[in-house]
């Protein structure tokens, strides 16, 4: 347990030292600012609701997250501190498990980023707050999936980016896996793939529905990529 | 110790090291010698339980490390080629997080880490940057997360590789300190520094290991035949009749002037055709010739020729030489020497001397 938190104390200080970390959340921040202007302030909505940016500003966690997640186990792996890392004590698991908490920790980062929105709005009219809160755990929860498996990506190669592109590729990927039949809209190929889609699981919660089956999604797809990435290192030693 | 028994890597096909098998005592100073990728880091990663072994075993106190437990690797002190260091990290906050790391009890760490701080001379640098750090402290850092939780062995990985003279001089005095403390093995390719460190080396060459012993001994058993540095001044025709016809097994006049009959300096070296002194013999017959010595040096066979011999490519496979234990007394060892077994062994090996050696006297004619 100690070992983990140091891990993830670790990776927490580097984020703070590098500058990719803020590179990444300076233009998350921006271009959901940009959004927020557009849909707020351009068109003037009659009705005040978190909804209207949410959907615009979770989009770009498709782009943030795996520049986030690609130096996480990369680094270690080009760096060769992988060395220190798998000849002291500490297990695979702790290792990709304290790196997680460390990217969950930048997760709530970009989410108190984005209550800036909400806060804004506040000041012109009433907020439904179980619907924001709703809304916030459901982008927790989507959130956690993807650095899961952005952490599962970074394990795969020793380049940041290449990592950052594998991360990429797979979030997209699932994200679209509802639209990908779109053409045939109700058909047999859309029914079996909708329900593996990230996006479409955070529907019943943007609504206000807390559902069993999204929650459970969400866990054991970060469950599983977690599991992934603690074999791809444990892997190592057999090269 | 450590035993490593027939242990063997095997990359895609290729087989990096193959069937070494040695034991380390508690307190030895361990040199692993051998040319660049001879499987040196691969034998040292298998040691470490960063590699698992393709076949074999090894154990650290009964702990298997071919199959690493936590406990089994709280044991050991790592310091691979690069070390393993966070550039954006600052030196303290490394130091902590490698003591959580390496188990070392929180209400140690304090106390341990300024210890490490003042022991490799990293005093006012707590707070820099190790990205900012130069290689020589960023190689004292590196040992400094090897020895942080006091580990029974220490490995490390050419621990004065890219060190200038200065900074080699420093890391070996600490290596020296170090050893007093700690079991060590390391690896390098400087011949010198096995013989001013190490009490005992490992050759290692082509993932096998061709010799194992104290290093002080490495050239007396090979070295089975007399051999002489001559500086004389003289013509080398008298020179020759002189010498000539005394059953020399090599020899190699190099004349400062072609003219035979012209006085001159000749630096001579002479190989006997076994191990009995014959330098009386010569001062004396040269004095009675009226022929001025100006040098006469028994030349004994530096490490690097030890090594040249060794891992020739015309080395066979067989013939691992095992020189006489450290652990044997000094009488044991002289006669296990002149046992004929360990000479036959060697046999093969010394067809390879006069190539070698031959080698050296150009390089030193060239100097």
């Amino acid at each position: 347990m100690k070992r983990m938190w140091a891990i993830c104390s670790k990776e927490l200080q580097l984020y703070f030292f590098n500058p990719t970390s803020y590179f990444a959340i300076a233009v998350y921040v921006l271009l959901s600012s940009i959004m927020f202007y557009v849909s707020f302030v351009v068109y003037q909505p009659s009705i005040i609701d978190y909804r209207l940016i949410l959907g615009d500003t979770i989009f770009m966690l498709l782009i943030v997250i795996p520049l986030l997640t690609m130096r996480l186990m990369s680094e270690e792996f080009r760096q060769g501190t992988d060395e220190l890392l798998l000849t002291s004590p500490v297990t695979a698991t702790e290792i990709v498990l304290g790196k997680y908490l460390a990217s969950l920790g930048l997760l709530i980062v970009l989410i108190l980023c984005n209550m800036v929105y909400p806060l804004t709005m506040s000041f012109f009219g009433k907020l439904d707050i179980t619907l924001l809160l709703l809304s916030v755990l459901g982008v927790f929860l989507l959130g956690a999936a993807m650095m899961a498996i952005g952490l599962f990506a970074s394990s795969l190669s020793q380049h940041q980016m290449v990592s950052a592109v594998i991360g990429f590729v797979i979030l997209l990927t699932l994200w679209l896996m509802d639209s990908f039949a779109s053409g045939a809209t109700g058909s047999s190929l859309q029914q079996w793939l909708a329900p593996f889609s990230l996006s479409g699981r955070l529907n019943n919660m943007i609504k206000g529905v807390l559902h069993g089956p999204d929650l459970l999604y969400y866990i054991t797809l970060a469950a599983l990529f977690l599991v992934l990435s603690i074999q791809i290192v444990e892997r190592k030693r057999w090269r | 110790m450590l035993q490593v028994q027939q242990v063997s890597k095997h990359f895609d096909r290729r087989r990096s090291v193959d069937g070494i098998d040695f034991e380390m005592e508690r307190g030895e100073i361990v040199g692993f010698l051998g040319p660049n990728g001879a499987g040196k880091t691969t034998t040292m990663r298998m040691i470490t339980g960063y590699l698992t072994p393709t076949s074999g075993q090894i154990w650290l106190d009964g702990l298997p490390m071919h199959e690493p437990s936590r406990k089994a690797r709280g044991k050991i002190g790592y310091l691979p080629e690069t070390p393993p260091l966070y550039p954006d990290m600052t030196v303290m906050s490394y130091l902590r997080f490698v003591a959580d790391l390496r188990d070392v009890p929180a209400r140690q760490q304090k106390l341990r880490i300024s210890e490490m701080i003042d022991r490799l001379g990293l005093e006012g640098r707590e707070r820099q940057v190790v990205r900012s750090l130069s290689k020589g402290y960023k190689q004292r850092l590196g040992l400094a997360q090897a020895i942080i939780h006091k580990p029974d062995l220490l490995v490390l990985d050419e621990p004065t590789s890219g060190l200038d003279p200065s900074q080699i001089v420093e890391i070996r005095q600490l290596i020296r300190e170090l050893g007093e403390q700690h079991t060590v093995l390391l690896s390098t390719h400087i011949l010198q520094e096995v013989s001013t460190l190490c009490s005992r080396v490992l050759i290692i060459n082509e993932g096998k290991l061709v010799a194992d012993g104290p290093s002080n001994q490495l050239d007396s058993s090979l070295n089975d035949k007399f051999q002489v540095a001559l500086e004389v001044k003289s013509r080398p025709a008298v020179l020759h009749t002189l010498l000539d016809g005394w059953g020399w097994s090599e020899t190699d006049y190099v004349l400062t002037d072609p003219d035979e009959q012209q006085e001159q300096l000749i630096r001579v070296r002479l190989q006997g055709e076994d191990g009995t002194d014959f330098r009386e013999r010569l001062s004396l017959a040269l004095g009675e010739a009226r022929i001025p010595i100006l040098e006469l040096r028994r030349e004994s066979m530096s490490l690097e020729d030890v090594f040249l011999k060794l891992t020739s490519e015309s080395a066979p496979e067989s013939a691992t030489v095992e020189l006489p234990s450290s652990s044997e007394s000094s009488a044991e060892e002289s006669s296990a020497t002149e046992a004929t077994p360990a000479k036959d062994e060697l046999t093969p090996l010394t067809k390879t001397s006069n190539k070698a050696s031959k080698k050296m006297n150009n390089k030193e004619d060239r100097a």
